[in-house]
């Protein structure tokens, strides 16, 4: 009677045993059918039932087997099936430094990134943009700004006219004189004006008789060159990182006074000293001042109430340095091996 | 302005103090040094006097010599200068000698020892152009009374220089005087300042004339100084002068240099016995020609201002005197002048006569026009001096300007607003003292006089900048400015140019940036959108730059050209710009695809065409929300060569042209042998000014749509979009009809093309049956048969 559960015992231990050997799906096809089917050997003890005296023990131990064979084997089956997955995908394996298949974007010349990422700043400084025009009158570009009648920057060899009133901007700062003399009511200003400049320069790989510069211009009560210092030292930060440190040199520009030129410790060598900044740790990126005096008042600010700052960015001046472009002539032929190296942000 | 560092150590106490210190200081303060020159260098120097010299027994051109070095004894070297002789003093480098080009280490030369170089200046640094010839080619010949044994050997030839190369700036022109560079440096670094002490000689009254006629010349004081001796300057003086970059002619010509470098008043001198009249007088209101003393000949115009004696032209006003007065080796009396003369006028004539100098340039930059009677008085004690002059005249002036010092009055709350600093009263009225202006204050209140030479400084904002340029902007703090909060950002104009940028670089097209000059012949092509007059250079520098563009076109199929010229076979690029007509100015866009378009997922390469730039500008109205009912693509009807008449488009808005694209004509595409290339220009600012209507929210369908294809053939004069419009008005189930197959040719009819469109129904209702579908789809093909001439393909 005990020979009945020995068997099924029995036959558990030897189903498992063979459900080891099995590797592949057919073996474990012909093991379901052997064991787990509905003629398999498993239900098959169930015929025994009328035979045992001790039925619930009879019972429990084929329940043990199927319920353990079972188990065992969905496992393999799942272990088989991973498997066949796993050699599928290896089949399917590729070369992932194969070509890709190209989805072009586009590229923006340096000049224009430099022009969007210097707006971009100032814009969240809260500076509105105007833009200007290339074509000016000697009135805006020059008189308003302080440049008398007989300066020599007012020469033939530095400027494009038309006639005599009509020229070809020579700075930004035409913009300006437009914004202060257009205001309706003489209020605070804070702009930046982008844009094309033009000088009678033979175009060589540091010149070039059209370039771009940023004009900044902030006219309020009150204003000082400790807010110039400040909001410039702002700007270097945000551009060129935030460990650089700027310093001003007294200069001369006829639109401002006092005038400077600020330099930004070196990006390359952190100001220790390299060939980007000749040794000297420092790299001249802009010139800037307070507003003279006779340009608040030409453009109809009193400057006994109003003071301002001004300064001037050269665009390509400041791509070539970040960037290690090397010929300014390289903006304007937009070779696409060149325009290749700058995604569009 | 170059300044020998031991000329200025003369004037200013620079002790403890090197020339590279001297710079940077000046460098912060406004007058950038932008080099330091050592006149010349080496180390291991010797005075030597050769005492024998034998031809080397295997050389035609060696010497073998003896030189006597004093304590160093007499030592043998082997020497290749053709001047090398016997009893010659000379500069030996000894081993060990460091020179700019080589190190001298004893030798063998072709079996004989030499132990050290015999010297020519050359080979110590000097610049060649300060050399003659002689001193070239061989070593440099030292006087008789040379000292054998010297070893500071720089020293005695004055080589031991240091020449600072200061860029003056335009508002400093006062900084091309080396009084004023003393001035300058001893008031940064607050050093003692020594000018040198002028002696003054007993004057006789004098019968010379002096005047002027030209508003161009307000101030001419001349001075008629007898017996003086023309000979070769004094060594100080030549060094002096070599270290300015100056070549030293004669004592005459020198003193007239130096003191132009030291005081930074030109001078002029003219032989007295070869004027025609006893009398100078500047006019600018000759014409003819004139010989200068260079032997050319100039022509004058008017306006030019020429110093004349009895009518005759004697000099270009600060430019060169004439050959008929100069002063030469058998001058006995000369008449010294020196004037001021208006800066616009004497870069005026030198522009135009292609001639500047060391002279010109000081007017034209603008000197300090008070000196007049002090630059005498230098100059009679240098020629008393140095040329053994006898009697000296009283100096006769011509004089219409006023000399009252200049007065600002000012107050330090001023200049610390204006500076963003706290400097005390004491502090300021200090500065501004060692800086040579006078002040006077009451309580904060400064009473200030500017010194004469300093014709920059006339308003309170120039003296807030001395104080800030000599105490140094260090002293600054930072300080943000303060501002009420308000909107700010771009303006939606110019927020929707950068965003059409951006989608123009995402659909995969780069960015360009091109000159806005372009030729004559350039500017009237493509005058499409802009018909307006060009903007023409006066001056232009070339025929290719001459005028401003009117178009994009040609500077952007240049870009074409050039990439195509360099391998880059295909290209897809555009550029926003302005552009100016003497009517208007406005902002444009242009696109250029040529070649082919790039295979991507599954396509191949093709060559671009028409449709592909359509597609861009579809994307482009979509993108700004501006709907097709809101513009028209016409055929092409404004004739020309420049784009295919029969691949081209105009863009219209109602009668309006907005901007037009097309295949490039053959002969435009020849041109810049590009191929496959297409154009798009469009006025931005129209397209950016184009009303768009708010979005409203529209439903997705409820009910499921129907799609149906239809073969049709179409006569060819029927458009797609005529054919189109007919199918979606001729039922209101219709709602979208889409051309997905165009075939023309074998086993069409000739004058008809077949097009297979899908038809798309739907209704806001309910669930179309196949008979609501089939009835909609009849009136469709109906509509075309009739309106259009179409039939269904069989």
């Amino acid at each position: 009677m005990e020979d009945y559960i020995l068997a099924a015992e029995e036959l558990r231990k030897e189903a498992l045993a063979r459900l080891e050997n099995v590797t592949d799906e057919k073996g474990l096809e012909e093991f379901y059918v052997a064991y787990l089917a509905k003629k398999g050997s498993i239900p098959g003890l169930m015929i025994h039932m009328k035979d045992v005296a001790d039925k619930a023990a009879f019972g429990a131990a084929v329940n043990k087997a199927r319920t353990e064979v079972t188990a065992s084997y969905e496992e393999k089956k799942a272990a088989l099936a991973e498997k066949a997955l796993n050699a599928k995908l290896l089949s399917e394996r590729i070369d992932i430094t194969l070509p890709a298949t190209p989805t072009k974007t586009g590229h923006v010349n340096p000049y224009r990134l430099i022009i969007d990422e210097v707006t971009d700043i100032f814009l969240q400084m809260g500076y509105e943009v105007c833009e200007g025009r290339d074509v000016e009158t000697d009135k805006f570009n020059f008189e308003l700004l302080n440049v008398p009648k007989d300066h020599p920057s007012r020469d033939m060899q530095d400027t494009f006219y038309f006639g005599d009133d009509y020229l070809l901007r020579t700075q930004t700062s035409a913009a300006q004189a437009h914004k202060m003399s257009e205001m309706a009511e003489k209020k605070p200003i804070r702009m930046i004006a982008p844009g094309k400049a033009y000088r009678r320069d033979d175009d060589d790989m540091t010149h070039s008789h059209q370039f771009a510069q940023i004009e900044g211009l902030v006219v309020d009560k009150g204003i000082s060159i400790a807010n110039l210092k400040a909001t410039l030292e702002l700007f270097a930060k945000k551009m060129f990182g935030q460990k650089r440190e700027i310093r001003l040199r007294s200069s001369y520009f006829p639109f401002t006074e006092p005038s400077v030129e600020v330099d930004v410790s070196c990006f390359n060598c952190g100001g220790k000293g390299c060939a980007m900044c000749k040794g000297t740790g420092w790299i001249e990126i802009l010139g800037a001042g307070m507003v003279n005096p006779r340009v608040l008042e030409a453009c109809g600010y009193d400057p006994e109430v109003y003071s301002g700052f001004a300064f001037g960015v050269g665009v390509e001046r400041v791509a070539m340095l970040r960037y290690g472009i090397d010929d300014i002539r390289r903006f304007y032929q937009n070779d696409f091996r060149f325009l290749k190296d700058y995604p569009v942000k | 302005m170059n300044v020998s560092y031991n000329w200025l150590k003369k004037h200013v106490d620079l002790e403890g103090l090197t020339p590279e210190i001297v710079a940077d200081k000046l460098t912060f303060s406004g007058a950038e040094v932008e080099g330091i020159t050592r006149l010349g260098s080496g180390t291991n120097l010797v005075i030597g006097k050769i005492v024998s010299c034998v031809n080397h027994p295997d050389s035609d051109h060696l010497h073998v010599l003896n030189v006597d070095e004093g304590p160093f004894g007499v030592t043998q070297i082997v020497c290749g200068a053709p001047n090398a002789r016997e009893g010659l003093k000379v500069i030996v480098a000894r081993p060990g000698a460091k020179l700019p080009e080589v190190e001298i280490k004893p030798s063998v030369i072709r079996g004989v020892e030499s132990n050290g170089m015999c010297c020519s200046l050359l080979e110590l640094g000097v610049d060649g152009k300060f050399l003659s010839d002689y001193q070239k080619a061989g070593i440099e010949e030292l006087p008789d009374d040379a000292p054998v044994g010297e070893s500071d050997v720089l020293g005695y030839l004055g080589l031991d220089d240091a020449v600072l190369e200061i860029s003056v700036l335009p508002n400093r022109p006062d900084l091309y005087a080396l009084n004023n560079v003393a001035r300058e440096v001893g008031c940064i670094l607050s050093r003692k300042v020594t000018l040198d002490k002028i002696d003054d000689y007993p004057l006789a009254p004098s019968k010379f004339e002096v005047g002027s006629s030209a508003q161009g010349c307000p101030l001419f004081s001349g001075r008629v100084i007898k017996g003086v001796t023309t000979k070769e300057s004094p060594k100080w003086l030549k060094q002096v002068l070599l270290a300015s970059g100056i070549r030293s002619i004669n004592n005459v010509v020198d003193i007239g240099n130096f003191v132009m470098l030291l005081t930074g008043q030109p001078l002029n001198m003219y032989d007295a016995d070869k004027l025609p009249a006893p009398s100078l007088i500047v006019r600018d209101d000759l014409e003819g020609e004139f010989l200068a003393m260079d032997g050319n000949k100039y022509s004058l115009v008017k306006g030019d201002l020429v110093v004349t004696s009895g009518g005759k032209p004697m000099c270009l006003a600060g430019i060169m005197t004439a050959e008929e007065c100069k002063v030469d080796e058998n001058t006995k009396n000369i008449v010294v002048e020196a004037a001021y003369f208006a800066p616009a006028s004497i870069r005026h004539t030198s522009n135009r006569i292609g001639l500047s100098s060391d002279s010109s340039l000081r007017f034209c930059k603008g000197i300090n026009p008070h000196q007049a009677e002090y630059v005498q008085r230098v100059t009679t004690a240098l020629l008393k001096t140095l040329c053994d002059a006898g009697e000296v005249e009283e100096s006769v002036l011509y004089d219409t300007m006023s000399h009252e010092a200049k007065k600002v009055e000012t107050d330090l709350s001023y200049i610390n607003g204006r500076l963003g600093t706290s400097f005390t009263l004491a502090e300021v009225v200090d500065t501004l003292i060692r800086d040579y202006f006078a002040v006077e204050t009451k309580g904060e209140k400064l009473f200030i006089t500017v010194p004469e030479y300093r014709i920059d400084v006339d308003g309170k904002a120039d003296i807030s900048e001395e104080v800030i340029r000599i105490l140094g902007y260090e002293n600054v703090p930072s300080v943000l400015p303060y501002a009420e909060l308000s909107l700010t950002g771009l303006t939606p104009k110019q927020q929707e140019e950068r965003n059409l940028r951006r989608h123009l670089c995402h659909l995969g097209l780069d960015e360009v940036v091109t000159y806005t000059l372009v030729s004559k012949e350039e500017a009237k092509r493509f005058a499409y959108i802009e018909k307006g007059e060009p903007y023409v250079l006066t001056n232009p520098m070339t025929v290719d730059r001459e005028v401003v563009r009117t178009h994009l076109a040609h500077s952007l199929l240049s870009v074409a050209a050039y990439n195509a010229n360099r391998q880059n076979k295909s290209g897809a690029f555009f550029e926003v710009s302005d552009v100016d007509t003497r009517q208007r100015g406005s902002r444009h866009l242009g696109i250029v695809l040529y070649g082919d378009k790039p295979a991507e997922l599954g396509v191949k390469a093709r060559p671009y065409d028409f449709f592909d730039m359509k597609g861009i500008l579809l994307s482009l109205f979509e993108a700004l929300g501006i709907g097709e009912m809101r513009y028209r693509l016409l055929p092409w009807s404004l004739g020309g060569t420049e784009l295919h008449p029969y691949q081209s488009a105009e863009i219209r808005i109602g009668k309006d042209l907005l901007g037009y694209f097309g295949v490039l004509h053959p002969s435009c595409s020849k041109k810049y042998d590009v191929r496959s290339c297409v154009y798009l220009e469009l006025d931005l600012d129209a397209l950016l000014s184009i009303k768009v209507s708010p979005i409203k929210a529209s439903v997705p369908p409820r009910f499921p749509s129907v799609t149906r294809d239809l073969a049709l053939l179409v006569p060819t004069k029927v458009t797609y979009e005529e054919l189109r419009r007919e199918l979606l008005r001729s039922d209101a189930l219709i709602v979208a009809a889409d051309a997905f197959d165009l075939y023309k040719g074998e086993g069409v009819e000739p004058g008809y093309v077949s097009i297979a469109v899908s038809l798309t129904l739907l209704s806001k209702e309910k669930t179309l049956s196949d008979a609501e579908v089939n009835l909609a789809v009849k009136k469709a093909v109906d509509n075309v048969m009739i309106r259009l001439g179409a039939k269904m393909r069989q």
